[in-house]
């Protein structure tokens, strides 16, 4: 579990450039976008993009669900895990 | 067409500041020509990550040159091949049936530089976008001046950028491979800083490219105190007179 949220971190930071931040620096519970970390819209369509390619998951647009799925990175991990079970 | 330019920005392979284009149009220029990229510090750093070079390069110059009146400015960007680096690299993933990236696709396209400039402006002014190949510089020029006249506009914004192609295209450019970016303040004429631009001429007027980017025979003429700039291009015939 712990290596996946290091890799899904490591992705994030990779794809949307966040050039000064490192994977220590992001907190597992922590929202992902607005407050915590700050990502946007723009970076929400990139990861999804991201997490699609890296895992081959499903992920369907704008739902409910996906929203609660890309909350932060332990959900995002949580997820990701259950598809692969 | 009468016009006055207020301010003259620009940016390119190691010349960056004022004293960098005077000695390159007194032709004394000995530094290394390689390119540095401006900080822009003034967007903050989320804003600022997503700024490809080229976007570097023309939001310099476009800030920069519009300065005070950048919130409410009427703007023209002009480029030869825009983004291009973005775009071939988006070209390539199709070409490989990858997944394409959102963002670099919103960020290829030809007036997405403008955009991010109304973006973080708060801009909410006429902008458009202009190719015209390697006439690109002079016709942007032509499109803002002519802005500037037909709307009563008291100031317009021009920008022009263009970067070296990326490798596997420069076979089909003939033009010297510069990076380069200039941003103008242009005002209706007044008793200073006055300029006429003129189109002397058309149709098969020589049958190869010109090597020098016409926005570099510009600068060249701008920074200098030469009274006459003429150049040709295949279609056209230039002359930009100081008076």
């Amino acid at each position: 579990m712990s290596d996946l949220s290091t890799e899904v971190k490591q992705l994030i930071i990779e794809t949307l450039d966040l050039e000064d931040i490192e994977a220590t620096d992001i907190n597992d519970e922590e929202a992902l976008f607005v407050d915590g970390l700050g990502l946007d819209s723009i970076d929400a369509l990139e990861l999804g993009v991201a997490i699609k390619k890296a895992y081959d998951v499903k992920i369907d647009g704008n739902t409910d669900d996906s929203k609660k799925h890309f909350y932060s990175v332990k959900t995002l991990c949580d997820f990701i895990a259950s598809t692969r079970a | 067409m009468k016009f006055a330019i207020k301010k003259c920005i620009a940016w390119g392979d190691g010349k960056t500041c004022l004293e960098d284009w005077q000695a390159f149009a007194n032709n004394v220029s000995i530094q290394a020509q390689t390119l540095t990229l401006p900080e822009l510090k003034q967007i903050p750093a989320m804003q600022r990550r997503r700024l490809s070079a080229f976007a570097k390069l023309t939001l310099h110059c476009a800030l920069t040159a519009s300065d005070t009146y950048q919130h409410e400015i009427p703007s023209v960007f002009s480029s030869r091949h825009g983004d291009l680096h973005k775009t071939s690299k988006l070209i390539a993933d199709v070409a490989s049936k990858e997944a394409l990236s959102p963002t670099h696709f919103g960020l290829s396209v030809h007036n997405a530089v403008g955009g991010l400039f109304s973006i973080y402006t708060g801009n909410k002014a006429p902008l458009s976008a202009v190719s015209a190949g390697e006439d690109s510089f002079f016709m942007g020029l032509v499109d803002a001046v002519a802005k500037l006249h037909t709307r009563k506009y008291k100031r317009i914004l021009y920008v022009y950028s263009d970067q070296a192609v990326p490798e596997h295209y420069q076979n089909y450019v003939q033009q010297h491979a510069d990076n380069i970016a200039v941003g103008l303040l242009i005002e209706a004429s007044d008793s200073v800083d006055n300029y006429s631009i003129e189109c002397v001429g058309h149709d098969n007027v020589q049958s190869a490219e010109n090597l020098q980017l016409q926005a570099l025979d510009f600068l060249k003429f701008y920074f200098s105190q030469q009274q006459q700039l003429s150049t040709c291009s295949k279609r056209y015939k230039w002359q930009l007179t100081r008076s």
